[in-house]
Formats: structure tokens, C-alpha cells, sequence
């Protein structure tokens, strides 16, 4: 008897936990930033919002999952710049505001998370979401809405193109990669045969290789080796590095992430190979150091983001940061910065914001932004018509270890 | 009102599908087979549903028309059905952890083929597939008819001389083969018909999704849907639509009852620690309702009361 009460017990609070989530829509969980909203846009010319009212932007990353790693670096990275613009006059008087809301993983919680953000904290941009498929998914939701979505991290082809509300500071691997070989190039112009390998089940390591391989065979007409693959959950290589050495390649280019990568490199080197190696952008970051320890010297990046970059922003970014998480900045952090600073800078030029209703000031800021250049921690910027970001400088760096093997740092060359 | 359909339009939405994917791995269990193979089919109909209106029909401006959509769910419903008798001709020998072993394998090669396809586009996918409802909420149109009918003709099912079939197999198979049942042909049966549902919510799900790879469909998400069926009860069939329906609101209204007016670390716990509370309550509920919450008994004990506040 008694475990059945619990039981209906246990079931109401599933139902009253349902009623409660439409209850709490009543009471939106932030205050809208131009009051009126979409109800009654005339209403807000009427009474001026008071100046201290914060200007709510919305940040949809993924804080938890299996992305959370990279999600939780954009979070750090938004935070200080939302610190940095409230203590540099925020907009004309005015804080901003960021509202997070997790994405997790996948698709769905980026639609629910974007869902949330424009309908009920009526945030005047986003941030966001992490990774690419998650914007091919959610992006079209901010696009029927008209809502500027700024993306971070969403490097895959076809993002800007989703619709016009959609742009990205996160340059595509297309214009990031290739620098990775010049650099070897000029080290040493007497490579001639380079073999490429790639995470067959990762999307960003899928798109990043054939930028590689296209730029091995086209730009520096290269011979290459057949492609090897492997998936992001393998941890023996011994088919692959094998299949690689006795190509007897001069370069070899890996794009897969941290863990997978890492072994491979360690693999490919106790297995004897001496050359080059080329990382791809998920080898950007001190995960790798602990999973191929010593062997991590010497392998070559390309970086859309340098924290030795000089410009004063960079440097208030860097200390920012180093203050906060006692290391350097990595580059999700800064594009995260990038992201909010590009959303404020555009804010600043739209005026007076008090007057305008909620729709008015989204489709404002969105032509705002993309009509303006941005001098930023990843170094100035600017976007084309389609939301696609121009950025001026590319960063090359290379792994040094310490002679222990247990810890190192990116060296930058370029 | 219309505020909290623009915001959780699509969370209804994904709840009425999931509610319909527990559906589709609660009739392989009616005839007591624990098969994972839902995700597959799931992810095969996505795929179809996203090729054919990305690459088949073209429609340029405007929205997708509902009859395309319509179609793209029969030739799933097609191709589901005929692979699930390919596939479960022969796995359905395997009795219970085996089968289960057998379909997450199957799971597998979908996700390996669709990351090595090319019509597939590998580890991006494929996106732009476009909308035929103007607003997320209405999918409803589809995924509701769509709930109710699934509902009701599993609930007549179990009513009928096949789905006591399905009961005598969870209960005994070598009894029920000694009865006279045909438990092969009933098996495959079951296993058929979650497939075919599977195939059909994987073409809403990609248009709902905007797009499609090989994230969707995995081994994970098959365990997701089992923890629908799981928690909110395996033995009949209400419990597999409130599994489903519940647990994928359950985050959501943990992230909306976090506000302003909550102290800090509450309000960050909201956000932040949904898979805490997300795995306590399955914990709770496996540990003391391992037949889940709703169950035949207690259907019988409302049912009880009710006539007896009648009287």
C-alpha cells in the first residue's frame, strides 16, 4: 500500500512539475530590455526605459555533455568580455546582460535553448551554439525569428549561408588550415610526399581534411599518400601509423581531436616516424599535453587566435583571463569575447535603444553588425555580406615541451 | 499564452516524438524482445526524409509541402519495414541480452554507413532541409495524429489475438510455442511494427531538427528511449507515452523554474545540474518501480476507485 502512494505520489510531481513550467512562463525569468516587447511596440516610445536596465544578449553554449569542455571555455571567455564592456561604459550608459542557456550536445537542446532565449528573455542577439550541426539546427529558429546570431565556434561550410541573420567570428577551416603547410614548407621545401589522416566520425575533422588534402594536391601540388581514418574513440593506431610509415611520407597531417590525436602522434612516433607532423584545430589546446607527453614536440598548428597577439584588447583579454583561470586564454575563450564584443560595438552605434521596440532593435543591430570592422582579441575583423567572418591574421604555432614531457606550451612562429 | 507556445513549441513537439519512440521499442517488448534497434530505423528515416527533400524534390521558395512529407513517411515506412525483416529474421534467434547485443551492433553499422556515405555528407550531414510549418508548433499537426493513432492501435493490439500472442511470448516463449503460437513469426512481427514507427518519427524528427548526421539515432539516444519506457512502465501502454512525454521535459522545466528570485546557487544548481536530478529520478524510480511508474495494478486500483466514488 504504502509503495503505491509513493508511486502516485512520484507521478503527480511529474504532472505538477509540467504545470509549473508552464506557470513559470508567466514571470519571464529576465526583465526584457525595451519595454513593450512584441506585444505593443507603441507602448514603449511612451515610457523611456530607466538607464540602468541592463541590455540582455543571449549566450546558448554547450555547458554540459560531451562538448562541455569546449562549451565551458566560451563561457568563461563571454563572461570576461560582459565584465570587461559593463567597466568600459557598456552601451551609452546602458550594462549588458548575458543570459546563458545550456545547449548540452545536441540538436534539440539547441532549438530549446534558442526557443527560450528569443521568446522569454527577449534577448536582443545570441551567442552561439557550439558546434556546427547544432547551428544548422537551431540557426533557422533565429532566422524565422529575426534574431542576429553570432556563431563562435561553428566553422563548417554553409553556416553564414543559413539565412541573413546569421554570421560567425569563427573563421572557416578553409582559411585557417592551409597556413599550417606553408609554414612546414618553408622549414623544409623539400617535402614532397605528405600523408593525411582524419577522425572519420567527427564533423569538424571531416571538413578540415579536405581543406588539407586540397591544399597538398591543388595549392602546393603535392603528392598524397592514400588517406588513413579512424574514429575519435579509438586508442590503438597500430593499423594506421603502419599503413602511414610505409608510405615513407615527409609530412603527415593529422585532424582529429585531443585524446584520439594525441595517441596517434604518439603511436606514429614510438612506431619511428621522424618528419613533420601537422595538427589539426583539435589539437588546440593543453589537453593534448598529458596524452602524448613528450612526443607532442614539435607538432605544428594553425590558430585562428594567438594570446600573444599585441593589441591592447588582447592584452585586457589575456590578463582578464590569467587572473581568472591562472593560465593563457585559449582561442574558444577569445572567439566567445569576439562574439559579445561584436554584438556590443554594433549595439553602441544603433543609438538611443529606449525607443525602439524589441523587433525594430534586432533587425537594427543585425545590419549594424555586419556593416562594422572590429578591432578584436582574434585581431581586426570584419564580415562579409553573408555573415561570414574576414579576418586579417592567422597564427601558426608549435607544441615545445618541457624536457620532462609533462607539460609545454604553444610557441607561436607567425 | 502565445508567448509559452512561441517558446516551447518545439519542446511539445520533441516530447510528443520522443513519447512515439518509447512507443517504438515498447512493441518489441510486448512480445518480451529487449531490442535497441529503434535508433536505426529512427536514423534510416531521417536520412530519407532528408535526401528526398534536399536532393529529390525541389521546392524553392515557400513552404514544403505536406504532401512530400506524407510520401517521404510511406517510403520510410516502406524501407523500415523491409529492413527490420531482413534484420530480424535472423536476429530475433537471439534471446535476450543477445538480441540486445545483436541490435546495438546493427545501431552500429547505420552510423558507420552513414559517416562513410557520401549521400549522406558524412560527419556534417546534411542541413537546409526545408520547413513545411511556418512555426515549430506546427508539427503538431503531424506528430499528434500521428501519437493518437500509434496510442490506440497498440492499445487495441494488446486486445486482439496477436498481441495475446506477444503477452504468452514475454510471459513463456517455449510454453507459448508448445501452445501453438508461431513465436518467430510473432516476434518478427513485433519487432517490424517498432521499426516501422521508428522509420516514420525519424522524417518529422529531421524536419523539426533542420538537419540531419550521424549524431542522431545512436546507441545513446536507444538507451534514452529505454529509460522512457523504463520509468513510466513497460507493461502497458500509457506508460511508454509518459516516460516519454515527462523525461523529455524534465530539463526544460528544471531550466525554467531557475529565475532571478531564486538564491544564487540554487538558481546555477537549476541550470547547471539537470543530469543530477535527471539521474536521481531514474535511480528512485528503477530501484523502487522496477515494472516503472504506471502499471497494470495501479490502472486497476484508479479504474477501482473511480467506479467506487461513482456509486
Amino acid at each position: 500500500m504504502k509503495i503505491r502512494q509513493i508511486q502516485q505520489v512520484l507521478i503527480a510531481l511529474l504532472v505538477v512539475s509540467l504545470l509549473a513550467a508552464c506557470g513559470g512562463d508567466a514571470t519571464p525569468t529576465s526583465a526584457p530590455a525595451d519595454s513593450g516587447g512584441s506585444a505593443e511596440p507603441t507602448s514603449s516610445s511612451g515610457q523611456a526605459a530607466p538607464s540602468g536596465e541592463p541590455i540582455p544578449i543571449g549566450v546558448a553554449v554547450a555547458q554540459t555533455s560531451n562538448v562541455s569542455l569546449f562549451g565551458q571555455e566560451q563561457v568563461t571567455g563571454a563572461k570576461i568580455a560582459e565584465q570587461y564592456f559593463n567597466d568600459n561604459g557598456g552601451v551609452n550608459g546602458r550594462p549588458i546582460k548575458l543570459i546563458f542557456q545550456d545547449t548540452a550536445g545536441d540538436e534539440a537542446g539547441a532549438i530549446n535553448a534558442f526557443q527560450t532565449l528569443i521568446n522569454q528573455d527577449k534577448v536582443v542577439a545570441i551567442v552561439g551554439p557550439t558546434l556546427s550541426q547544432q547551428a544548422f539546427s537551431a540557426d533557422p529558429i533565429a532566422v524565422q525569428n529575426k534574431v542576429p546570431v553570432v556563431g563562435p565556434s561553428n566553422t563548417a561550410g554553409g553556416i553564414p549561408q543559413i539565412g541573413e541573420y546569421v554570421s560567425r567570428v569563427s573563421a572557416p577551416v578553409s582559411a585557417v588550415a592551409p597556413n599550417a603547410i606553408r609554414y612546414a614548407l618553408d622549414q623544409n621545401p623539400d617535402i614532397k610526399k605528405v600523408a593525411v589522416l582524419y577522425a572519420q566520425n567527427d564533423a569538424f575533422s571531416k571538413s578540415e581534411t579536405v581543406v588539407f588534402q586540397r591544399a597538398v594536391t591543388d595549392t602546393y601540388k603535392l603528392e598524397l599518400a592514400p588517406v588513413q581514418t579512424f574514429q575519435t574513440t579509438d586508442t590503438d593506431f597500430t593499423t594506421q601509423a603502419t599503413a602511414v610509415l610505409n608510405e615513407k611520407p615527409d609530412l603527415v597531417i593529422i585532424s582529429g581531436l585531443a585524446t584520439d590525436g594525441g595517441n596517434l602522434v604518439k603511436q606514429l612516433r614510438e612506431l619511428g616516424y621522424t618528419g613533420p607532423i601537422i595538427g589539426g584545430n583539435g589539437f588546440n589546446t593543453t589537453n593534448i599535453f598529458p596524452v602524448c607527453q613528450r612526443f607532442c614536440d614539435g607538432i605544428i598548428l594553425a590558430q585562428a587566435y594567438s594570446y600573444q597577439q599585441e593589441s591592447e584588447i588582447n592584452q585586457a583579454f589575456r590578463k582578464a583571463y590569467k587572473d581568472a583561470q591562472g593560465k593563457e586564454p585559449p582561442q574558444f575563450s577569445a572567439q566567445a569575447f569576439a562574439g559579445v564584443q561584436v554584438i556590443v560595438e554594433a549595439l553602441r552605434k544603433l543609438g538611443d535603444l529606449s525607443s525602439m521596440a524589441l523587433e525594430q532593435t534586432r533587425e537594427q543591430l543585425n545590419q549594424q553588425i555586419l556593416a562594422g570592422t572590429y578591432e578584436t582579441p582574434l585581431g581586426q575583423l570584419s564580415f562579409t555580406p553573408e555573415g561570414d567572418i574576414n579576418q586579417s591574421t592567422f597564427y601558426v604555432a608549435v607544441i615545445k615541451m618541457n624536457d620532462s614531457g609533462t607539460d609545454g606550451t604553444f610557441e607561436f612562429v607567425k | 499564452m502565445s508567448d509559452f507556445f512561441n517558446t516551447y513549441g518545439s519542446l511539445i513537439v520533441f516530447m510528443v516524438l520522443n513519447a512515439l519512440l518509447a512507443l517504438s521499442l515498447y512493441l518489441p517488448l510486448m512480445a518480451g524482445q529487449l531490442s535497441l534497434a529503434s535508433p536505426g530505423f529512427f536514423a534510416l528515416g531521417g536520412y530519407i526524409a532528408a535526401i528526398m527533400s534536399t536532393k529529390v524534390f525541389h521546392v524553392e521558395a515557400g513552404a514544403y509541402p505536406l504532401g512530400y512529407v506524407l510520401i517521404e513517411m510511406l517510403l520510410a515506412a516502406l524501407a523500415s519495414g523491409v529492413l527490420a525483416l531482413i534484420v530480424g529474421i535472423p536476429s530475433l534467434r537471439l534471446r535476450g541480452i543477445y538480441l540486445a547485443l545483436a541490435t546495438i551492433a546493427f545501431i552500429e553499422i547505420v552510423r558507420v554507413l552513414s559517416l562513410t556515405l557520401e549521400i549522406t555528407g558524412g560527419a556534417v550531414g546534411i542541413f537546409g532541409i526545408p520547413q513545411p510549418f511556418g512555426t515549430p508548433l506546427g508539427y503538431l499537426w503531424l506528430a499528434l495524429p500521428l501519437l493518437i493513432v500509434a496510442a490506440l492501435a497498440i492499445w487495441r493490439l494488446e486486445r486482439v489475438r496477436v498481441g495475446r500472442a506477444f503477452n504468452a511470448i514475454r510471459a513463456d516463449e517455449l510454453a507459448a510455442g508448445a501452445m501453438g503460437i508461431n513465436t518467430t513469426y510473432h516476434k518478427v512481427l513485433a519487432f517490424t511494427l517498432g521499426a516501422i514507427l521508428a522509420g516514420i518519427v525519424g522524417v518529422v524528427y529531421a524536419h523539426v531538427l533542420n538537419t540531419w548526421n550521424a549524431r542522431q539515432g545512436t546507441f545513446e539516444a536507444g538507451v534514452a528511449y529505454l529509460t522512457y519506457v523504463l520509468i513510466g512502465g513497460s507493461r502497458t501502454v500509457v506508460g511508454p507515452i509518459v516516460g516519454g512525454l515527462a523525461l523529455t521535459a524534465l530539463p526544460e522545466v528544471l531550466r525554467s523554474l531557475g529565475g532571478e528570485s531564486l538564491p544564487t546557487w540554487l538558481n546555477n544548481f537549476l541550470n547547471s545540474g539537470q543530469s543530477i536530478i535527471y539521474g536521481t529520478l531514474i535511480v528512485l524510480s528503477t530501484t523502487f518501480f522496477p515494472q516503472g511508474l504506471i502499471t497494470p495494478r495501479l490502472l486497476r486500483f484508479w479504474r477501482r476507485t473511480r467506479a467506487s466514488n461513482d456509486q
